[in-house]
């Protein structure tokens, strides 16, 4: 059942990747199988002629240098650069092309690709199993890492750069393509369109890095993925599975994912996932929830997340049902839970047992000590209500008027909203989850110098004037504006 | 008074319109007497206390709130700062304004005033600085007081955004003070002055905007509509001007917001420092006119 629905689901993506192809292009306009034409290699360069001089099984070193070359490995051999020699592709088409199973690369700076986004100009291609790619650093280059079918594969504290072109016209700092069991760990990618796996199994990302990207990591229809311990900060969105099942999403933080799209984890059509311990701050939207869990395969948890600081911490698309959300902490989202469209959450769950969620905004007490909150926390303040409704009216937020119309939800039953969502035992302090997030100290000595810059202005003012003033207060018929406000 | 340079203006108070040489000099001695005066005056003590303290508590809470989670507020202190100063400083600037001119009138000061070889303008202006520089010292210290906390309590904002968020407050501060003075000149009564002033700063801070927000709501505003119609509230611009200098983005402001992102960028500053200058200076402007046409007392 789940397959069939699977396949559907994928012929429909199919279709829908036709028509953005046509209507728009770099909306995911991803070919149904990857062209299969190998790169081109006209003359053999210093690397290589190694390569060819050596026996499979071989470890290659190569010395420091500009290597001016498109590489084809075509044998299993390890290539270890030593002192970071630099593979450049004269800003045209591949880099390098691995055509053999079990290659390892070592060391290397791999930079300037073509910018040919239907050729997929890609600084390295792999194009079987069983490829590591390790420290490594590539730079300028459309695609960065693209693994067609290359199943087992590492790639390992790689530094992945793409260059700063229109959003439209950038190539993925990584892509996955059928390669399943690969492990994703400790890379930095930066300047890219997407980091994306597609259909791949297995996989883990862990310890990576991502910023100015469009999708920090993307999974489709890749099933059984662990992503740990990863930072996304300031892509468009963070983490956006789609179509996967078996997700584990541990201990990442997700900051500052803004944009018209911007969210920090979003979840379309996934099944089985359970997201703990993430730090989720400063995105547009922190958790985006579109017709997930897909089926009624279960879990579909969130726990001991951070949720703090977003526009919208969690957006359920009515389509949601099913999600466990328990002993999370909500922290001054300025709309904390909202529904897009109509309904409520009445299908979702926001506590487990005796643990509800931590909300900045709970207002009841605990009188018998048991750190529960003694009234259920109810969601219904009029002015969220009504953004919920009316996207446009987010242009009063943070104005006095915004205030008026809470304090009248409060005040008037009458027009108060019914509750988008109950949390029967809301947590009366955070779940305490280590995440560092400190202020440079650089900006604390500015801040703090800027402070006694402005109370020296204040002070200098207030101390030129009273003096003079004393002196004059005899003579000065009345204290100007004091009378009238006492 | 000092340096007081024409004889031809003790014929008529009329013939100093256009500035005589002197001007300058005899509108920064009034300037210097209504800011010593202001500044030890009980609604300066009164209204640098309340917004310091407020400021403070805003700061303090927005710092530790997360409770102890590790976390800092992002632009969340600046937003509820902004708040604040939407509360605050439009209150005490048109009080102040409203105050300055219509009690001298009722003290009979204004008359011992006029009967010096100054002009109106002179008074007018003269104490237009003098107020805005009581103003500033109330912003200064009450920021920077904030600012104070938000380090001692290693806080993430910015410098930066502190300093924005005191220049635009002080930008609205001489804004409302226009506004607060052409009430002063208009009213007859020291008590009418303040009570109007009052009445406008409950129009401009509540009722335009939930009337924007139900027409917005009952019309179908389309957004660059009601982009457009939020500019002609003052306070609105204070608030949208303060999230674009320090989120360089109004795209927390929903749809709206990013349409005037994308549509204008960074034409936005001119845009908001043109509509709040146009009312500062309409409004000074106004009550120069009145004032120096209407009999002093």
């Amino acid at each position: 059942m789940t397959r069939v629905a699977k396949y559907l689901a994928l012929s429909a993506w199919m279709m829908l990747a036709v028509t953005a192809a046509q209507g728009q292009s770099g909306e995911h306009a991803e070919p149904a199988s990857p062209a299969r034409t190998l790169m081109p290699v006209r003359e053999l360069g210093p690397i290589g002629r190694a390569i060819a001089a050596a026996a499979p099984g071989e470890t290659i070193e190569i010395g420091p240098g500009v290597y001016r070359e498109h590489v084809r490995i075509d044998k299993p051999v390890t290539l270890v650069g030593r002192g970071m020699p630099v593979i450049d592709g004269g800003g045209a088409g591949d880099i390098v092309e691995i055509t053999a199973p079990d290659v390892t690369i070592r060391g290397f700076v791999i930079r300037n690709t073509g910018t040919d986004l239907d050729k997929e100009n890609a600084a390295l291609r792999a194009l079987a199993p069983r490829t590591t790619i390790e420290n490594s650093v590539f730079e300028n280059i459309l695609f960065g890492i693209d693994m067609r079918e290359a199943p087992g594969s590492i790639i390992r504290g790689n530094r992945i750069g793409g260059k700063k072109l229109d959003i439209a016209r950038r190539g993925d700092g990584l892509r996955l393509w059928r390669s399943d069991r690969a492990i994703i760990e400790n890379n930095v990618i930066h300047d890219g369109r997407d980091a994306i796996l597609w259909y791949s199994t297995g996989v883990t990302v862990r310890g990576n890095t991502s910023y100015d990207c469009r999708y920090g990591l993307h999974l489709m229809f890749s099933d059984d993925i662990t992503i740990e311990e990863n930072v996304f900060r300031g892509n468009s969105v963070g983490i956006y599975i789609m179509y996967s099942a078996g997700v584990e999403v541990h201990r990442n933080r997700l900051v500052r994912n803004r944009g018209p799209s911007g969210y920090g984890l979003g979840l379309k059509e996934a099944d089985r996932y359970s997201v703990s311990e993430n730090l989720v701050a400063g995105n547009r939207v922190g958790i985006y929830i579109d017709g997930s869990p897909f089926t009624d395969a279960k879990p579909a948890v969130f726990t001991r997340n951070t949720i703090a600081h977003n526009d919208v911490g969690i957006t359920f698309l009515p389509s949601a049902k099913g999600n466990e959300l328990y002993t999370n902490n909500f922290i001054d989202n300025i709309d904390q839970v909202a529904v897009a469209g109509r309904g409520n959450l009445d299908a979702n769950r926001f506590w487990k047992g005796d643990g509800g969620n931590f909300w900045s905004d709970y207002t009841g007490y605990d009188q018998n000590r048991d750190g529960i909150g003694d009234f259920v926390h109810e969601s219904y303040t009029l002015f969220e209500n009504m953004m919920d409704k009316q996207p446009r009216l987010r242009l009063f937020l943070f104005s006095p008027a915004q205030q008026a119309v809470e304090f009248v939800g409060r005040a008037m039953p009458a027009v108060r909203p019914e509750p988008k969502f109950t949390d029967e035992v809301p947590l009366m302090s955070p779940v305490v989850i280590r995440h560092d997030l400190r202020a440079e100290p650089a900006d604390i000595a500015g801040l703090a110098g800027t402070g006694v810059m402005m109370l020296a202005v204040g002070i200098g003012l207030v101390a030129a004037a009273a003096p003079a003033a004393t002196r004059r207060r005899a003579e000065t018929p009345g204290n100007l504006a004091g009378k009238e406000l006492t | 008074m000092t340096a007081l340079s024409q004889a031809a203006c003790t014929t008529s108070p009329r013939a100093c319109d256009a500035p005589p040489p002197g001007m300058i000099r005899n509108t920064l001695t009034i300037a210097g007497r209504e800011l010593r005066e202001s500044i030890r005056s009980r609604w300066f003590v009164l209204y640098t206390l309340a917004f310091a303290a407020l400021g403070l508590a805003v700061s303090y809470v927005s710092a530790t709130g997360a409770g102890g989670a590790g976390l800092s507020g992002f632009g969340r202190t600046t937003a509820g700062l902004v708040n604040l100063v939407l509360l605050v400083v439009p209150l005490m600037a048109l009080t102040s304004g409203a105050g300055s001119i219509a009690s001298d009138r009722e003290r009979g000061m204004l008359q011992y005033l006029l009967a010096q070889p100054v002009s109106r303008w002179e008074v007018l202006l003269g104490k237009f600085v003098g107020l805005a520089g009581t103003l500033l010292a109330c912003i200064c210290l009450g920021m920077g007081a904030c600012a104070a906390v938000l380090a001692w309590k290693g806080q993430a904002t910015r410098p930066e955004s502190i300093i924005w968020l005191a220049g635009l407050s002080f930008s609205l501060a001489l804004c409302m003070l226009s506004i607060g003075m052409l009430i002063s000149v208009l009213a007859r009564k020291a008590a009418v002055a303040v009570g109007t002033a009052i009445f406008v700063w409950l129009m401009l801070v509540f009722v335009t905007d939930l009337g924007l927000m139900a027409g917005a709501m009952a019309m179908r505003l389309r957004i660059e509509e009601l982009f457009a119609l939020s500019l002609v509230n003052p306070l609105q611009v204070f608030k949208m001007w303060s999230l674009f200098s320090v989120e360089a983005s109004l795209d927390v402001l929903g749809p709206a917001g990013l349409y005037a992102t994308e549509e204008h960028g960074q034409r936005l500053h001119l845009i908001f420092a043109g509509c709040t200058a146009a009312w500062g200076l309409a409004a000074l402007a106004a009550a120069g006119v009145v004032f120096s046409r209407r009999s002093p007392c």
